[in-house]
């Protein structure tokens, strides 16, 4: 403890150098602390999904709807419980800025297939009456400030849901009973889509429930083999692939931001390494002269590591702490609806931190250990 | 009583593949309780010495005594500690930390003691009394001036009481003013306080001070100058 002053009054020798230095790996851990909420955010998806649920899209691309002719056939699919269906809107709510995902969906079946979407029995019965009603998740609510009763319109973004605008009311805010379901997204009824849509009878995907769910492959594959050779081909997956394959539409996401990432750490380290070696190298008499008043050399190892330490703690603090308070799902709103807004969790913060202390020990280790080889005579004799 | 013994010392130092003799089969004794200046044309061998004697160096040949202790053959790591207890060191230029105050640079050697905070307050403001900075406890190197740095130098290497006081070129960085404070500072250390010192100077002002003087030139003892006590 006592030598914690002499670290401290060290590390504040250039006060420039070591703001510098202090921001860079503030900056790192920020940046870290955010890549890695993303990934977590999508990791948490699969981790959640249903093991139930599997999802039929047309194979060619999500983007191309299917008929509602499809749901029979595979509510016929032997293994098959439940169907629901919906679609992307893609609508405007009062400025293209204002994105979040809106959902056209069948709402009976819908909710009963989605238990994680927690609404109280009043308003589930206020939206399912209510053909132009919606619900919306409690993170969307607070971001615009909405309340049940409100009334908002919302523009179609999608040219075959029309020109004219949707008049919503809302009937219910929703919470997310997990990670699968994202509290910023809008929900309504597709039939009221429908019937001012220009295309009728369209639907984005299907979402349905196996009895077993050690026979998801099979049923996917069954669904799918219904529709070969149609003008409509499907691809059926279950509910973690799904999520998967949203998430590969953004490239190799881990590869990406891991990469990233671990660029802007080590540029950092050599940052640091680098500024902590300039520091010794300027620091050689001292050094020599601590030495030669008694310091045993593992002694001023552990000085100059304490000092890396110090510097790159408190830098990875102030990001990790930015973080915290800046990368949060409402402030960013990212969304969309297909995957839960992502935010800096506390693990995350945790994770830079202890980034911060690798960075520190490493940027310090070669300086340190030249400091603590010094050879005392040598580093008087440079000087004198 | 000998404090200091040096038998047979030679050191060399390697150049590529020179080898540059620096000291020659050098023997001193020197008692506790002495004053010894050691002179010397630049070169002669009288740092290389004194960095014997404060183990920061070693002989290529022969031993070095201090007391009890033959300090030629301790590891790396018992010399640091050997040092800490028993060499207070004056360099020329003070080498004070200039980021660390008065009372911290003094303070520094006690960090490696297990003395409290107290204890090392006491401490350091004795040794800061003893050589008349008792009020500069709170300012820094640059604040003062070369004499003032050299007298703070000197708090430092005598806060842990150490047994034997080595000084290079204590003045050779002073005007003469401040250099007659800091020799009046070391006598009365040897006077008053016994502590042996051994003073490496090439100024014969200071070297009278000294109660006695050993000249070394290219590496060898020339001259036995004589016993000014």
């Amino acid at each position: 403890m006592k030598f914690i002053g002499l670290v401290f009054k060290s590390a504040r020798r250039s006060k420039r150098r070591t703001l510098l230095t202090v921001i860079s790996v503030a900056l790192a851990v920020f940046l870290f602390a955010t890549l890695r909420s993303v990934l977590d955010g999508f990791d948490a998806v699969s981790a959640a999904s249903s093991s139930t649920r599997i999802v039929t899209i047309r194979s060619t691309s999500m983007i191309f709807p299917m008929p509602t002719s499809h749901a029979e056939a595979i509510r016929s699919t032997p293994g098959i419980r439940d169907v629901t269906w919906a679609n992307w809107f893609g609508g405007i709510y009062k400025d293209p800025k204002n994105f979040f995902g809106q959902f056209a969906i069948e709402p009976e079946s819908y909710l009963r297939m989605y238990p994680e979407v927690i609404l109280s029995p009043e308003d589930k019965k206020a939206f399912l009456e209510d053909r132009t009603g919606c619900i919306v998740g409690d993170g969307l609510a607070k971001k615009y400030a909405w309340k049940v009763g409100d009334r908002i319109v919302i523009q179609p973004g999608i040219p075959n849901y029309g020109s004219q605008d949707y008049p919503f009311t809302i009937r219910g805010i929703y919470k997310a009973g997990s990670s699968a379901i994202d509290n910023q997204s809008m929900l309504f009824h597709w039939k009221y889509v429908d019937e001012r849509s220009d295309v009728k009878g369209q639907v984005g995907w299907y979402v349905a429930e196996v009895a077993n769910p050690d026979q998801a492959a099979q049923v996917a594959m069954a669904i799918d083999q219904k529709f070969a050779n149609s003008p409509y081909e499907t691809k059926t997956d279950t509910e973690q692939q799904f999520s998967a394959s949203f998430a590969s539409m953004l490239g190799n996401l881990n590869l990406l931001l891991g990469s990233v990432a671990l660029a802007v750490v080590l540029s950092t380290l050599f940052v640091a390494g680098n500024t902590m070696a300039m520091s010794v190298r300027e620091r050689t008499t001292e050094i020599a002269v601590m030495r030669t008043l008694g310091f045993p050399a593992s002694t001023v190892f552990l000085l100059v590591v304490g000092e890396g330490l110090a510097v790159s703690v408190i830098g990875g603090a102030l990001g990790a702490l930015l973080a915290r308070l800046v990368i949060n799902g409402e402030f960013l709103g990212l969304a969309g609806g297909f995957i839960p807004a992502f935010g800096v969790t506390n693990w995350n913060v945790v994770v830079g931190l202890g980034l911060s202390v690798l960075i520190g020990l490493l940027a310090a280790l070669i300086p340190a250990t030249m400091a603590s080889r010094l050879k005392i005579v040598d580093a008087l004799r440079r000087v004198a | 009583m000998a404090l200091i013994e040096l038998r047979d010392v030679t050191k060399s130092y390697k150049r590529d593949a020179i080898e540059i003799p620096v000291l020659e089969r050098v023997s001193i004794t020197v008692d506790a309780g002495d004053f010894l200046g050691l002179m010397g044309p630049s070169g002669s061998g009288k740092s290389t010495l004194l960095n014997l004697l404060a183990g920061i160096d070693r002989p290529s040949r022969g031993t070095v005594r201090i007391g009890d202790t033959e300090i030629s053959s301790l590891s790396e790591r018992a010399l640091a500690a050997w040092r800490a207890r028993h060499i207070g060191f004056i360099f020329q230029l003070y080498n004070l930390i200039p980021v660390l105050t008065a009372f911290e640079n003094v303070e520094l050697p006690l960090l490696l003691t297990s003395l409290s905070k107290k204890q090392r307050r006491d401490h350091v403001m004795t040794a800061l009394g003893i050589v008349g900075l008792g009020d500069r406890e709170k300012h820094y190197p640059r604040q003062l001036s070369g004499g003032q740095e050299q007298r703070v130098a000197i708090a430092r290497a005598i806060v842990t009481d150490p047994t034997l006081l080595l000084a290079d070129e204590p003045t050779g960085d002073l005007d003469a003013k401040s250099a007659g404070e800091v020799l009046t500072l070391l006598q009365r250390l040897n006077q008053e306080f016994k502590k042996t010192i051994v003073m490496v100077t090439h100024d014969p002002h200071a070297a009278e001070r000294a109660t006695h003087l050993l000249h070394l030139e290219k590496g060898t003892l020339v001259e036995q100058v004589g016993s000014r006590a």
